[in-house]
C-alpha cells in the first residue's frame, strides 16, 4: 500500500505543478481549468450526470468488439498454424490488411452500420482481430516440435495435442496479443465516439470540448485514461495468473 | 498405435498431377485477394445492395488511379507522411532519451515510471481537443499529439532494453577501459536496439492510426481530410479509394521500417532466421 | 517379414532439409536390429545423427527411405508403444511435475486413482518427492531430466527409446538412475535403445553397443557387452576395461574426424 502510494506519488506532484501553474497564472484558466475544478467537474459528472452510464455504454462496445475479436482471431491463428492449407488461403488477406491504419474504416463503418453501437462495434472488431490472429498464430507455430512430439508418444491423439499442447504453448504469445488489441480497442473507440456519434464517453469530451467546457472536459478524459489504466492492469493480473507457470 | 500421420513413401503419385497441384498452391496465395475483390463486385453489380454503401471495384480503382496521375494522391499521402513521421520522430528521439536516462539514472526512474504505466495503455487520441485548445487545428497541434501518442510505446521498450542488457557487457566493456559515454554509446544502445526498434515497430501503427483521426477531425490537406470531405460530399468512391490510399501508405511505412529493423540487426541473430 | 527383432531399421538415409539452407545428410543407409527386451546402447560422435535415429523410430518425422519396422509393423507415427526420453527433456512448462506424469496416463485411459498412485510410484522412484506441485521452469536440469524419465516409464511402455537420459544428471544420481533402469529392465524385460556419449555407462548397462561413424550417420561397429558378474562391480574387471577402452579408441577415431571437419 504504502509502496504503490509512494510509486505513483509522482503523478500527485504532477497533479500539484499543473494546479499551482494555473493558480498562479502562469496559465491562464482559459485553456486549461486547475486540477481542482477539473475534479470538481468530475464529481458532478458522477453525482447528477450521466458519466457512469455514458462510460458503460463506451466498455460495452469496446468489450463486445475485442471479444469478438479475441474469439475468432485466436481461433483462425491457431488454425493457421496447425494446417498449412488454411494458412495458404488467409495470410494474404492478413498482409493485405495488416498495414491499413483501421481508423481509415470510420467512415465506412458509419456508412455501413450507422451512427449508433453497431458501427464502433465493428471498427474495433477489425482494429483487434490481426493483432490477435498474428500473434495466436507465431505463438502456435512456435511450438517446440518436441513438445508435440511427447504429447505424441505419450498416446495423445492429433487433436488432443491441439487443444493440450499447442493451445497452452502458444497462450503467452496470445495474451500479448490480445494486450495489444486491448490497447487498439481504446484508441478506436474513442476516434470513433470523437468523429460520428451520439452517445459515449469520447462524445462526451468532444462535446465539452466544442462548448467550451474545460473542466468537464478533462473530468472526461481523465476518465478516459483510468479506465484504460484499469483494463490494462485487470488483464495483466488475468495473464500472471493464467501464465504462473513461466515465473 | 502405428497408423496415421506421416505416411512413408510406398508409391509414388502421377507426376503431371504433382506437377498440377504445385502450380496450384503457387497460385492459392492470389485466390482469397482476386475472390475478395471478385465477390465485392458481384455483390455491388448485383444491385443488392446500394452502389452508394458499395461502389464497384473498378470505379475505386479508377478514382485510385486517376487521382494518382493528377497528383493528387501525392500531396495528401505527403503531407500524411510528413505529420505522422515528424510526430513519431520527436517521439523517437524524446522517449530514448528519458527511457535511457530512466534506466540510469535514479530520480529520473521515479518520477517517470508512473506517468508511464500509466500513459502507456491509456488512449491517447482522448488528448485531442487539448491539443486543440492549446495549438489550434493545424499542423502543430496534429503533430504534438501523434508524438504523444508514440512516445509511451517507445519509452517503455527502450527501459526495458536498456535495463534487461547483460551486466556482464558492461563488466568486460568496463574492464576493457572503456569510458561511461563509450559504454553508453556501444554497448548499452545496440544491446538495448532490438527492443528500442521493437517500441518502434508498435508506436509506428499507432501514430498512423491517430494521424488519420486526425485529419478526419481536423480536416486539411492530407489521406484523412481528403477522405471525410467524400464522405461529406456522399462521395463513396471517394471513402473506398481513400482506404485504398491509406492502407497502401500504411504499408509502405510498415515495410520501410521492417526493413529498417533488419539493416540495423543483421549482426542480431534473429536476422538469420 | 516377421523377424523376432521389437525394432528393425533398415537402410535408413535421412536428410534435413531447413529452409532456404544446404540440406545436411544426417543419417546414411542405417540398418539396426534391435532383438525383443534386449538393451542396445547407441554411441557416436556429437553431431552423427543418433537423436535423429530415435525420432525416426518413435515415428516423429516422415521416412525418407527405406524402412522401419516395430514388433513387425511399419512406423508410420509415434505412439504409446515406444516411450520416449527426449534429450532436453521436452517436459510440459505449463503442467506441474505430477500433470506432466499423469498426462500420458490419462491419454492411455488409465483411471483417476490408479493414474494417481502410479504417478506418486514414478516420482518417488527418480527421487523427486516433494516437487510434485513444482513448474519445470523451477526445477534444475537433472530434476527436469528425472522428471522427464518418470512420465516416460509411468506409461509403461514394451520400448523405451532414450536419448541421453542421464546427461544433465550429476554422478551420484547417475549412478542411482542407472540402477534404477536396470532394475526395471530386468524386472519388465523391455526393450530398450539408450543413446549415450559415455562410453562406461553404454557397456555397463547394455548388452549390446552399436557404435556410429561421424556425419552421416552409419552404423561402424556393433560389439556385445555382457559379462557374467553384474552389479557395479564389474566396471572394476579388466574384461569389462578392455571392452570399454577398445569402444573408446574406435570412437576416439570418429571424434577426431568429427572435430576436424567442423573447423573446416
Ligand atoms: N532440425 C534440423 N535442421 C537441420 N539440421 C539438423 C536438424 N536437426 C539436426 N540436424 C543436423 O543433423 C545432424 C544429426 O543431428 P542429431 O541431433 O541426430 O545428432 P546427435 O547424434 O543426436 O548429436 P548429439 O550427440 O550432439 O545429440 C547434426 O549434424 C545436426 O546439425
Ligand atoms: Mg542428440
Amino acid at each position: 500500500m504504502v509502496a504503490t502510494a509512494c510509486r505513483y506519488s509522482p503523478l500527485l506532484l504532477l497533479a500539484l505543478m499543473w494546479e499551482a501553474a494555473v493558480r498562479t497564472g502562469l496559465i491562464s484558466d482559459l485553456v486549461l481549468p486547475p486540477f481542482s475544478a477539473a475534479v470538481e467537474g468530475w464529481w458532478d459528472l458522477a453525482v447528477t450526470g450521466d458519466l457512469f452510464p455514458q462510460a458503460f455504454a463506451s466498455l460495452r462496445r469496446a468489450a463486445l468488439g475485442l471479444g469478438l475479436a479475441i474469439a475468432l482471431g485466436t481461433t483462425a491463428g491457431i488454425l493457421m498454424a496447425w494446417n498449412a492449407k488454411i494458412r495458404v488461403f488467409i495470410n494474404p488477406l492478413i498482409q493485405m490488411f495488416y498495414p491499413l491504419p483501421k481508423s481509415a474504416l470510420i467512415p465506412v463503418t458509419i456508412l455501413w452500420f450507422g451512427l449508433g453501437d453497431m458501427s464502433k462495434i465493428v471498427l474495433i472488431f477489425i482494429g483487434c482481430l490481426l493483432p490477435i490472429v498474428v500473434s495466436s498464430f507465431n505463438g502456435a507455430r512456435g511450438v517446440e516440435d518436441v513438445l508435440v512430439w511427447s504429447a505424441r508418444s505419450l498416446g495423445a491423439s492429433r487433436r488432443q495435442v491441439l487443444w493440450q499442447i499447442v493451445v497452452p504453448a502458444a497462450m503467452p504469445e496470445i495474451l500479448t496479443g490480445i494486450r495489444t488489441a486491448l490497447a487498439i480497442s481504446f484508441v478506436l473507440l474513442v476516434s470513433s465516439e470523437f468523429i460520428i456519434a451520439r452517445d459515449g464517453i469520447g462524445f462526451m469530451i468532444a462535446g465539452f470540448g466544442e462548448e467550451g467546457v474545460y473542466d468537464r472536459m478533462f473530468a472526461c478524459i481523465m476518465t478516459v485514461v483510468a479506465m484504460g489504466f484499469f483494463a490494462d492492469r485487470l488483464f495483466q493480473l488475468f495473464m500472471r495468473r493464467v501464465l504462473i507457470w513461466r515465473e | 498405435m502405428t497408423s496415421d500421420g506421416a505416411a512413408p513413401r510406398v508409391a509414388l503419385p502421377d507426376p503431371g498431377a504433382v506437377a498440377l497441384s504445385a502450380l496450384f498452391w503457387k497460385v492459392a496465395p492470389a485466390i482469397p485477394i482476386v475472390g475478395l475483390f471478385a465477390l465485392w463486385q458481384i455483390l455491388s453489380a448485383s444491385g443488392a445492395f446500394n452502389p452508394y454503401l458499395m461502389p464497384e471495384v473498378p470505379a475505386v480503382f479508377r478514382r485510385v488511379a486517376l487521382e494518382l496521375v493528377n497528383g493528387e494522391f501525392l500531396l495528401n499521402a505527403g503531407a500524411t507522411l510528413y505529420r505522422a513521421l515528424a510526430g513519431f520522430l520527436i517521439a523517437a528521439a524524446l522517449a530514448v532519451t528519458i527511457g535511457i536516462a530512466m534506466a540510469r539514472i535514479r530520480i529520473v526512474h521515479w518520477f517517470f515510471d508512473p506517468i508511464l504505466s500509466v500513459g502507456f495503455p491509456m488512449p491517447k487520441v482522448a488528448f485531442l481537443p487539448v491539443f486543440m485548445l492549446w495549438f489550434g487545428a493545424y499542423d502543430a497541434s496534429k503533430i504534438t499529439l501523434i508524438a504523444f501518442a508514440s512516445f509511451f510505446a517507445i519509452a517503455v521498450n527502450t527501459v526495458a532494453g536498456t535495463q534487461g542488457v547483460d551486466r556482464h557487457l558492461v563488466w568486460s566493456a568496463r574492464s576493457l577501459g572503456a569510458s561511461e559515454r563509450k559504454i553508453l554509446w556501444t554497448v548499452i544502445l545496440p544491446a538495448a536496439l532490438p527492443q528500442i526498434l521493437t517500441g518502434f515497430q508498435i508506436a509506428l501503427p499507432l501514430a498512423m492510426i491517430v494521424t488519420i483521426v486526425t485529419e478526419m477531425l481536423m480536416g486539411g490537406v492530407g489521406l484523412g481530410g481528403a477522405m471525410i470531405r467524400a464522405q461529406r460530399f456522399a462521395d463513396s468512391i471517394g471513402v473506398f479509394s481513400g482506404i485504398v490510399q491509406i492502407g497502401f501508405t500504411g504499408f509502405v511505412v510498415i515495410f520501410t521500417m521492417r526493413w529498417l529493423r533488419r539493416r540495423l540487426l543483421s549482426w542480431h541473430e534473429e536476422a538469420k532466421r | 517379414m516377421a523377424t523376432g527383432a521389437a525394432i528393425a531399421v533398415e537402410n535408413v538415409s535421412h536428410h534435413y532439409r531447413p529452409p532456404k539452407k544446404r540440406p545436411v545428410h544426417a543419417l546414411d543407409q542405417v540398418s539396426l536390429e534391435v532383438g525383443d527386451r534386449e538393451f542396445v546402447a547407441l554411441l557416436g560422435p556429437s553431431g552423427c545423427g543418433k537423436s535423429t535415429l530415435l525420432y525416426l523410430i518413435g515415428g516423429f518425422m516422415p521416412i525418407e527411405s527405406g524402412s522401419i519396422r516395430v514388433n513387425g509393423n511399419l512406423v508410420t507415427g509415434p505412439g504409446p508403444d515406444r516411450g520416449v526420453v527426449f534429450q532436453h527433456f521436452a517436459l510440459f512448462p505449463w503442467k506441474t511435475v505430477l500433470g506432466n506424469v499423469l498426462y500420458g496416463l490419462e491419454n492411455i485411459g488409465v483411471p483417476r486413482e490408479e493414474a494417481r498412485e502410479r504417478a506418486q510410484k514414478y516420482i518417488d522412484m527418480v527421487h523427486l518427492t516433494g516437487f510434485e506441485d513444482a513448474y519445470p521452469n523451477q526445477l534444475s536440469g537433472g530434476m527436469k531430466q528425472r522428471a522427464a524419465i518418470a512420465r516416460t516409464l509411468a506409461i509403461d511402455p514394451d520400448i523405451l527409446l532414450m536419448d541421453e537420459p542421464f546427461g544433465a544428471l550429476d554422478a551420484q544420481t547417475r549412478g542411482l538412475m542407472q540402477e534404477e533402469l536396470l532394475s526395471i529392465w530386468q524386472r519388465t524385460r523391455k526393450t530398450v535403445l539408450f543413446v549415450t556419449h559415455d562410453v562406461r555407462e553404454a557397456v555397463y548397462l547394455a548388452e549390446r553397443v552399436v557404435m556410429m561413424t561421424a556425419r552421416p550417420g552409419r552404423i561402424m561397429e556393433s560389439v556385445d557387452t555382457r559379462f557374467d558378474e553384474a552389479g557395479p562391480g564389474v566396471m572394476d574387471r579388466p574384461e569389462f576395461v578392455e571392452k570399454a577402452s577398445y569402444i573408446w579408441n574406435r570412437i576416439k577415431g570418429e571424434a577426431i574426424a568429427t572435430v576436424a571437419a567442423r573447423a573446416s
